[in-house]
């Protein structure tokens, strides 16, 4: 591995001075899971390495109960967030997407914010910070700025952060009463997968229980960048769902989507898979809204 | 197990602790003073010219002792029975994974650093990628001297009359499959290092599975080298999984030779997983049109297959894969006429190597998956189809195979009796079932198939036991130990199984053919019968009785019948040790099964026994998806007796869950000759998640000839996975998937192409 | 750049200087001697080399070893020093035939150590989940899920008599570790 300079700053403050001292000779680094690899393979070979990991606070992981609000720190790993009872009960849709990330060596190291920067098409973690709405707070040397977890990519390995800006924490609004939410990773295998497709579905009800309030299909692997399928979400939203209205609901999504061939899946099996895995998340979705309904 | 104290039972490991504590040294521990580090430079193109290469940068980098090029190569060096592959090439690559440079540097990054200061000019030439393609008129020839990229290879034989069977067949069925490259994943990546004495003997340590061959092929490179009259020892370090991949020598082998006898210094090369991936070699992949057919009643009448395999740039035993490929083709179950030509076909792809099963697998996946569309047509349930055709007792097969001890039928049974005790059939789920033959004493492949033993015993009661057989994990040593203990009435813990080193243990052909419990057992247990003769000539003196009426047992030397005369076995070592014209007990042994080499048609009897086994598997298909989910499996086997059945299980386990890969996600994605998924990311080997319940009958047909009755099993575990999985399909949602592995993609779109037509 | 780091390895205090670049397993394997922790990857798809930092399971090959500075650090070399005082994982591995060529062997059983330490009674589905990153070939997990299921019933009944820590060498409890940290930090 070529060699570098590790930087442990004690503060964002800090870490942003030490980026504006090395500018494009550093780079910030929060778990290593993906920053570690591609030293080692040659794709980047900064001269200093920042670490965030041991600025306090940047793993912080909690709900505002007066607001509703959940605040996830940028340093919060894959596994606190799995173990987490709060989004095991409350989140489903983040906990499935971040249980199956990698290996739980990967998640005992590997952070949602370094998740959301590596910017790779097929993050978990982001399809359900986008179909909650979340938000990423970005810290920089011109100070700091909000941008929603949907704006922040650009392309493979590019999101809207300018040089020496910090993703810091991922805020969640509180939720609507009557949420479901859901996220599946297809692939070939139980574990260890990048996904062939990731479909994440969030559906808020009506007190009917059946009409749609709001909608959020969020698609990982479907296109450069995460991705909503913005048409397929307003065909649900003022209708009651039904397992047929999410068939074309899927197939909508499917058409929005920009899926590609690549060694790990073909294209017209993703759009398959879309199509099936928005009925299969819209319907557990319900199934989540009409149990807490049936508790409550 | 009636009469047995040790063979039978389930002891641990004997390098289980050891493993477990991380003490066990395995290639990338062994560390030697002043020890230099290889690496090699592969080709960047799959066909290609090389019209200049300049060694000077790399040469004058500080740390750098040596760099090689193909310039460097003895014109005699060449790896491989067909000789057409020296360890760096000069003047074309033919692959991605020719080598063309290598270096030696005081440490790693070093030599990293030299390789990318190797500058190398190529004048691309067209490649071809497709074996099929390659065998037409116009394609590209891989190699020009060699004139055609057909392999001159003998795999033809014709026995009975194919067409006259054909002709009078009730009911026939066809098709084509394909199967494509896999590979051994081993979790140890592949390395040597290689060192000279001042006299310019060398030793070699690698993780290799054919120590004695490899001792010869090193030596070959010797002679190449000019260093005539030289010793080469060979030393195994602990070896992190083999599964055929070491059953050659390699490159990386070769040039860690050439470069510390330039060096004058012990050199190391240790590949990365990736190098892992794209340098060494797969399981062979091929494309086998089948037809066969049968009679009213179901039996089989003929088999016609045609195989075209994707022999890649280079020879390795890929391209032998076809002789094993007869002994299904032409074994399993009874078919009285056959056919088989096969063709090793040059392409610019990566080269393969023995795998587990060694061809079996392949064929077995046509055989198999066609006998269920004969049974069909036929109108014969499938478990009852193969009832009809099994192999039984006393047989000879049209190659020539003598089936000895056979439990065929008894695992059809097993299998039937673990499926039918399940739940009944869900919506979308399916059964499915496929046997295997595979050779159970070893086979004839070399022209001895022969592994020696040297045993001594100390003055307190200790065996030590050299063999030429090789442990990579799979627990050879146990099975010495368990056969040496028995006979000698010791527990296994007295018994030091040595196996790594050539300079003191004797010549074996090498781990493979599934032969090491059944010849190298063989071999120990000739060797401990003799001991045991000695020592009872011994003890018969001394209690003045005939040596039949002494036992050994405990640990113990005791009289039949007279209680009161007994010694401990040390200390009647020891008195045999100390008396007036005092021994040792040392005894030796080599044991070559009566196994034949194949004649000029095939016919032989290649291995003295041959290994049953059947496979069944329940399935649910998601018909959204195409996904495929295992619901429970069974494999049950013939393995003659069981010398450790909790280490006979984990064969099985292992090649199930090795077959399943195969069956259903493994693919080593190769495009225009380029390895797309160099990595356990998108390589997708099961994981723990994925593990499915497996049962593992085991079958006890106590063989004639086996040590203690045991066949070989090192093998079968893989072999009918596939197929069987492939039958479930079948039964589940009807479609019929003919290409390994079986995805998602294909299962749904067989799917959507079915709903089409209907 | 050179650094001198402090951290607890298998209870014993280590300070030693370290470049800036090293990963733990570089640190623990070429400089100080432990080969029990293996590379089969070196890019976390396969778990050999998985250690235990702060009770938590991770890949050594990704960790950088600046980061052990103050932590505690539990390797293979940890759990035992001779046959006779195996801990119960790996007496497990040993007697259910969970080892074949035994190269994930370290790996695995640091694997389910963590697991382990936090709930002796995890189920199968569990195993399976915090195994999943550990590659093996060899035994198809078969007698590797049945290794960490037996050895989890033995260490809940050695917890249940109260004779863990005795025990179990490796395990460091959470009182010994703070001291231990404590005196590393300050």
């Amino acid at each position: 591995m070529k060699p570098f300079t590790y930087l442990t700053p004690a503060t964002v403050e800090e870490a942003v001075a030490l980026f504006g001292q090395h500018r494009e000779t550093a780079r910030y680094m929060a778990g290593g899971t993906d920053v570690i690899v591609k030293i080692k393979d040659g794709w980047m070979g900064p001269d200093y390495l920042i670490s965030l990991k041991q600025i306090p606070g940047l793993n912080d992981l909690h709900k505002n109960e007066n607001t509703g609000e959940l605040t996830i720190g940028a340093l919060v790993t894959h596994a606190m967030l799995e173990q987490s009872l709060l989004i095991r009960n409350e989140y489903p849709i983040i906990y499935d997407a971040v249980s199956n990330i990698g290996s739980l060596q990967v998640r005992n190291m590997g952070t949602i914010g370094g998740n959301l920067i590596n910017a790779v098409p097929s993050a978990d973690g982001a399809i359900p910070l986008i179909a909650l709405d979340g938000s990423a707070l970005l810290v920089g040397p011109k100070g700091e700025r909000s941008v929603m977890v949907k704006d922040l990519f650009v392309k493979p390995y590019e999101t809207v952060l300018t040089p020496g800006e910090i993703l810091t924490k991922i805020t969640i609004p509180a939720q609507a009463p009557r949420t479901g939410s859901a996220y599946i990773k297809f692939g070939r295998r139980a574990a260890m997968e990048l996904p062939l497709i990731g479909i994440g579905v969030l559906l808020v009800v009506d007190e009917d229980l059946s009409t749609c309030t709001r909608a959020r299909i969020c698609l990982g692997v479907a296109g450069p960048t995460p991705l909503r399928a913005v048409k397929a979400e307003q065909m649900l939203e003022g209708q009651p769902v039904t397992s047929d209205l999410l068939t074309e609901a899927g197939k909508t999504a499917a058409e929005e989507s920009q899926v590609r061939d690549s060694v790990r899946g073909q294209a017209w099996h993703r759009k398959e898979m879309i199509q099936v895995q928005v009925r299969r998340m819209g319907l557990r979705c319900l199934d989540i809204i009409n149990q807490k309904a049936r508790q409550a | 197990m009636i009469g047995y104290n040790v063979v039978g039972q389930r002891i641990p490991k004997l390098d289980a602790a050891q493993k477990a504590m991380g003490r066990a040294e395995y290639i990338q521990d062994v560390r030697l003073p002043g020890m230099l580090f290889g690496k090699i430079l592969y080709s960047r193109h799959a066909h290609a010219k090389i019209t200049a290469m300049d060694i000077s940068k790399a040469r004058a980098l500080p740390g750098v002792h040596a760099v090689l090029t193909g310039k460097d190569i003895p014109p005699r060096m060449r790896m491989g029975f067909y000789k057409d592959n020296p360890p760096l090439k000069a003047d074309k690559v033919c692959c991605f994974r020719d080598e063309i440079a290598a270096v030696a540097a005081v440490s790693e990054e070093v030599a990293k650093k030299a390789l990318s200061l190797i500058e190398v000019e190529y004048e691309p030439l067209p490649g071809v990628f497709d074996p099929e393609a390659a065998m037409e008129k116009n394609a590209p020839l891989v190699h020009e001297a060699h004139k055609s990229n057909v392999l001159k290879l003998p795999w033809k034989l014709h026995y009975g009359d194919v067409e006259a069977a054909e002709k009078d067949s009730a009911f026939v069925a066809e098709d084509r499959f394909t199967t494509t490259w896999v590979t051994h994943c081993c979790l140890s990546t592949s390395g040597a290092v290689a060192l000279f004495d001042a006299s310019d003997n060398l030793t070699v340590y690698s993780n290799t599975q054919i120590p004695s061959l490899a001792q010869k092929d090193f030596l070959e490179t010797l002679a190449a080298m000019d260093l005539k009259n030289k010793r080469v020892r060979v030393i195994k370090p602990v070896i992190g999984g083999g599964f055929g991949s070491k059953l050659d020598t390699y490159a990386y082998e070769h040039i860690a030779i050439l470069l510390a006898h330039k060096c004058r210094k012990p050199v190391k090369i240790l590949f990365d997983r990736k190098e892992e991936f794209e340098a060494t070699s797969t399981r062979q992949p091929t494309v086998i049109y089948i037809r066969q057919g049968c009679d009213k009643e179901g039996h089989l009448t003929f088999r016609n297959i045609r195989m075209v395999l994707d022999n890649g740039a280079r020879t390795s035993w890929g391209a032998t894969t076809p002789s094993v490929m007869m002994m299904p083709i032409t074994s399993l179950y009874r078919v009285p006429n056959v056919r088989y030509d096969a063709k090793c076909v040059y392409t610019n792809n990566t080269y393969s190597q023995a795998m587990r099963g060694y061809g079996n697998p392949q064929a077995t996946f046509a055989i198999e998956s066609c006998m269920d569309m004969l049974a069909k047509k036929a109108g014969i349930d499938p478990v009852a189809f193969r009832r009809i055709n099994q192999n039984e007792p006393g047989d000879v097969t049209p190659q020539g195979f003598k089936i000895t001890s056979c439990g065929l039928g008894q695992c059809i049974d097993a299998v039937e009796k673990e499926l039918a005790a399940d739940q009944p059939l869900g919506e979308g789920e399916g059964i499915g079932v496929a046997s295997l033959i595979h050779v159970g004493g070893g086979a004839r492949i070399y022209k001895s198939d022969g592994c020696g033993a040297i045993l001594k015993m100390d003055d307190f009661g200790k065996v030590d036991i050299f063999t030429g057989g090789t442990d990579m994990g799979q627990g050879l040593d146990n099975m010495i130990a368990q056969i040496v203990a028995e006979e000698l009435g010791l527990l296994a813990e007295d018994i030091n199984v040595v196996h790594s080193d050539t300079d003191v243990c004797p010549w074996d052909v090498g781990a493979h053919a599934s032969r090491s419990t059944f010849v190298a057992g063989n071999a120990a247990l000739g060797a401990a019968r003799r001991a045991k003769q000695t020592l009872l000539a011994f003890g018969a003196r001394l209690f003045e009785v005939a040596p039949e009426d002494l036992v050994m047992e405990n640990r113990t030397v005791s009289v039949k019948n007279d209680p009161e005369k007994f010694m401990p076995v040390d200390k009647l070592l020891r008195k045999a040790h100390f008396s007036p014209g005092g021994t040792m007990l040392m005894a030796d042994y080599f044991y070559d099964p009566p196994n034949e080499n194949m004649g000029k048609d095939f016919r032989c009897n290649l291995s003295v026994t041959y290994s049953f086994g059947v496979h069944g598997v329940r399935v649910h298909v998601d018909k959204e998806t195409g996904k495929v989910l295992v619901k429970n499996y069974v494999a049950a086997h013939d393995v003659g007796r069981a010398i450790n059945p909790m280490l006979l299980e984990g064969q099985v386990y292992g090649g199930v869950i090795m077959g399943l890969g195969y069956a259903l996600s493994e693919e080593v994605m190769i495009k225009e000759g380029q390895i797309k998924n160099p990595n356990f990311r998108d390589y997708k080997l099961f994981t723990a998640k994925d593990v499915v319940p497996i049962k593992a009958p085991v079958i006890e047909t106590h063989d004639p000839d086996g040590p203690f009755g045991a066949k070989g099993i090192g093998e079968p575990g893989c072999v009918p996975t596939a197929p069987a999985v492939a039958n479930a399909i079948f039964q589940a949602v009807g479609v019929r998937i003919k290409d390994l592995p079986i995805t998602p993609e294909k299962v749904l779109a067989a799917i959507q192409e079915q709903s089409k037509g209907s | 750049m050179t650094k001198p780091i402090s951290f607890i390895l298998n209870g014993d205090e280590i300070s030693c200087d370290i470049q800036d670049h090293w990963t733990l397993l570089h640190l623990l394997r070429e400089e100080l001697g432990l080969i029990g922790t293996k590379e089969g990857c070196g890019n976390g798809e396969c778990g050999a080399c998985t250690v235990i930092v702060d009770q938590l399971a991770v890949n050594s090959c990704l960790y950088l070893a600046a980061d052990v500075q103050g932590k505690l650090v539990q390797t293979i070399e940890g759990l035992a020093v001779h046959t006779g005082s195996l801990h119960p994982i790996q007496q497990s591995f040993v007697e259910n035939g969970g080892i074949q060529c035994g190269f994930c062997t370290p790996g695995m059983i640091m694997s389910a150590k963590a697991l382990l330490d936090k709930d002796a009674e995890a189920d199968r589905e569990a195993i399976k989940h915090a195994l999943a990153g550990n590659i093996c070939r060899c035994t198809g997990y078969v007698q590797i899920l049945d290794s960490v299921a037996a050895a989890g019933r033995q260490m809940a009944e050695n917890q249940g008599e109260g004779a863990a820590a005795a025990k179990d060498p490796g395990t460091i409890t959470q009182q010994s570790m703070n001291k231990k940290a404590g005196e590393v930090i300050t």
